[in-house]
């Protein structure tokens, strides 16, 4: 793939790319997933908060702005999740554990994942922001749906695309989910 | 009707299903537990400044801890005295007043009631020395941890904590300028009834190489075999750890080494976690440098999660619900850039988000699902490992034991029975359960 490519080309080949991602994890094929993140990958997911209202903002957009609420791996807060390539091989590792008690049964799992936008293309760098509903039934447990954004570093690789970073924004107010540890 | 002495065996190795899953039970733990025992709510480092705030709960009830202009810690229900809405709907913040959406009643961060905007429009005017909100009776901090209690008549937080500081400073007192919280705590809801998280850290790191064996490795496993302890410095509180023998390398020994913080962050969080280290036997002594800590609980529902440095209170939220917050603890003089690395020490492995916490909520909930079930009200929980095999040490305070004892859970619920005991009907010390199963 050349970094010429038309724009409707591109968000095609960005789109194919999600939907088949989304395809290798619903289907638990976390190892094959792995096979598309680079070594030097960052995934994280910052913290949701309460913040105060800030008096002095009233009346501009920057008041209820959602990066107030954030705790991001740039700041001194508490990210939920600050994870690399070998986290990552931890969480796909344990996945394929007769041991993973927590995923015995395995849940099952459907992602649609939308509002896909190309945010930039500079050489073989993407960066593109897209919107999930992942509906999560644990056996013995519960119906979940999981709601958020990714903010997504992709590079070029032949064909297709590599996850550089990822940011996963999650909308939970209180998390009543049974695990944020997730792959999103 | 049945007695509390049938929830908890006088030996306490059997626990009643109905201990953990009885709204009756529940009821009774509201007032005898949380009524009268030393709760957790922050730490100093959140609240530095005047005006500062975070919130907080005792069992259920909302507290806002703040900082007043007077540079005290207040700690106050969070619930204006006019309607009883939340005046402070912030997680945390800075602020001159807390004002009630409703009315628009508006309150000092240290409770007081300064305004009352109808007041202008009655002849007879309310006295507002009397409509602050309502405070915890008993705030009390040590090392920067600070605690609230509703009964008045408690005794001393310094007391109520015992021996247990002793372990704690084994942590607290390596650093020259203490810990800090960083950041915001997770909070997230569990199905699960609160004391089961509870125990969990108390004592109970033996789940550790059988739940969570599909991560945690072998070796960490035997070394907790070889020379991990469980030592209950008094009832109801406990502390696991390995007391690694003299002469062990740093890499094997030093606090923070074992996360995946530090095993992935590269030669300057290892270097400072080093130095630390070099300076622990000076510090805290020789036997606690050598402590290479595992797991802490602080009754009734405190726990420090050492080997990932968290701290986590268990809130309740029923029987059946538990609202779970942890906070990253983190030297408060270490550089950014550490203290950065040393977070994820907790978060990958911990927190709504942690590889081995997964597995821990969900044996929380099937727990709660077995303590409903029909038909078992005969067959309590057993409690009775290693019964007796607790003695004291020469060199730590309580009693001392290898980690599959369970007497740090005996404790506790003898602990829980008599708490119970204290404010149900005294002539029967009997309970009505809820509904027949």
């Amino acid at each position: 793939m050349s970094a010429q490519l038309k724009r409707i080309e591109q968000q095609f080949a960005i789109e194919q790319f999600y939907y088949r991602e989304a395809r290798m994890l619903d289907n638990r094929q976390y190892q094959q997933w792995f096979a598309l993140v680079t070594e030097s990958i960052s995934y994280v997911m910052p913290s949701r908060v309460n913040k105060l209202v800030d008096n002095r903002l009233r009346g501009k957009e920057e008041m209820i702005s959602i990066e107030k609420e954030l705790e991001r791996s740039d700041d001194m807060g508490s990210p939920i999740r600050e994870e690399g390539y070998a986290h990552l091989f931890v969480r796909v590792d344990r996945a394929y554990k007769a041991n993973s008690w927590a995923e015995n049964p395995p849940a099952r799992t459907r992602r649609i994942v939308g509002n896909v936008e190309i945010l930039s293309v500079e050489e073989n760098t993407y960066r593109v922001t897209s919107n999930f509903h992942l509906f999560f039934a644990r056996p013995g447990s519960d119906n979940f749906i999981y709601s958020g954004q990714r903010n997504d570093r992709l590079i070029v690789d032949g064909d297709s695309f590599k996850i550089d970073a990822r940011e996963v924004i999650m909308d939970y107010a209180n998390i009543d989910v049974p695990t944020l540890g997730l792959l999103f | 009707m049945i007695k509390i002495s049938d929830l908890v065996s006088d030996d306490a190795a059997y626990i009643s299903r109905r201990a953990w899953s009885d709204p009756a039970v529940y009821q009774l733990e509201k007032h005898g537990v949380f009524g009268k025992a030393w709760l957790f709510l922050g730490h100093e480092t959140q609240i530095k400044h005047p005006g500062d705030f975070v919130q907080a709960y005792m069992c259920e009830t909302p507290i806002i801890l703040a900082r007043g202009e007077d540079n005290k810690i207040y700690a106050n229900i969070n619930s204006c005295s006019h309607r009883g809405l939340p005046v402070c709907r912030a997680d945390h913040g800075n602020t001159k007043r807390f004002v009630c959406p409703y009315h628009n009643w508006s309150y000092k961060v240290d409770g007081s009631l300064v305004a009352i905007p109808q007041e202008k429009m009655v002849s007879q005017k309310p006295d507002k020395n009397t409509l602050g909100l309502k405070p915890v009776p008993r705030v009390e901090s040590w090392q920067g941890m600070i605690f609230g209690s509703f009964d008045e008549s408690i005794e001393p937080l310094d007391s109520y904590l015992g021996d247990m500081r002793f372990y704690l400073d084994a942590f607290f007192d390596r650093f020259e300028n203490g810990i800090e919280f960083a950041g915001a705590p997770h909070r997230w809801t569990i199905n699960a009834n609160w004391k089961l998280p509870m125990e969990n850290q108390l004592g109970d790191v033996n789940h550790g190489p059988f739940l969570h064996s599909a991560v945690i490795p072998a070796e960490a496993n035997q070394e907790i075999f070889d020379v991990g302890l469980s030592a209950v410095p008094h009832p109801g509180h406990g502390a696991t750890f390995r007391l690694m023998p003299e002469g062990t390398p740093n890499e094997n020994m030093a606090w923070g080494m074992e996360g995946m913080g530090a095993i992935l962050g590269g030669s300057e969080v290892k270097e400072y976690l080093f130095e630390i280290q070099a300076k622990a036997k000076e510090r805290v002594g020789d036997i606690r440098a050598r402590m290479k800590g595992l797991t802490y609980g602080v009754y009734p529902n405190l726990s420090f999660l050492w080997s990932n440095t968290s701290f986590k209170v268990s809130h309740p939220r029923g029987p059946g619900k538990v609202e779970y917050w942890s906070w990253s603890a983190i030297p408060a003089d270490a550089p950014d850039s550490v203290k950065k690395i040393l977070r994820t020490n907790y978060s990958s492995f911990f927190g709504p988000g942690g590889i081995l916490e997964q597995e821990d909520s969900e044996a929380w909930m099937q727990q709660f699902i077995g303590s409903n079930i029909d038909f078992a009200d005969d067959k309590p929980y057993y409690y009775g490992l290693g019964m007796g095999d607790e003695k004291p040490h020469p060199e730590l305070p309580g009693m001392v034991s290898s980690t599959a004892n369970e007497y740090y859970a005996r404790a506790f619920f003898k602990r829980w029975r008599e708490a119970l005991e204290s404010v149900s009907d005294q002539d029967a010390n009997r309970i009505a359960l809820a509904e027949v199963r």
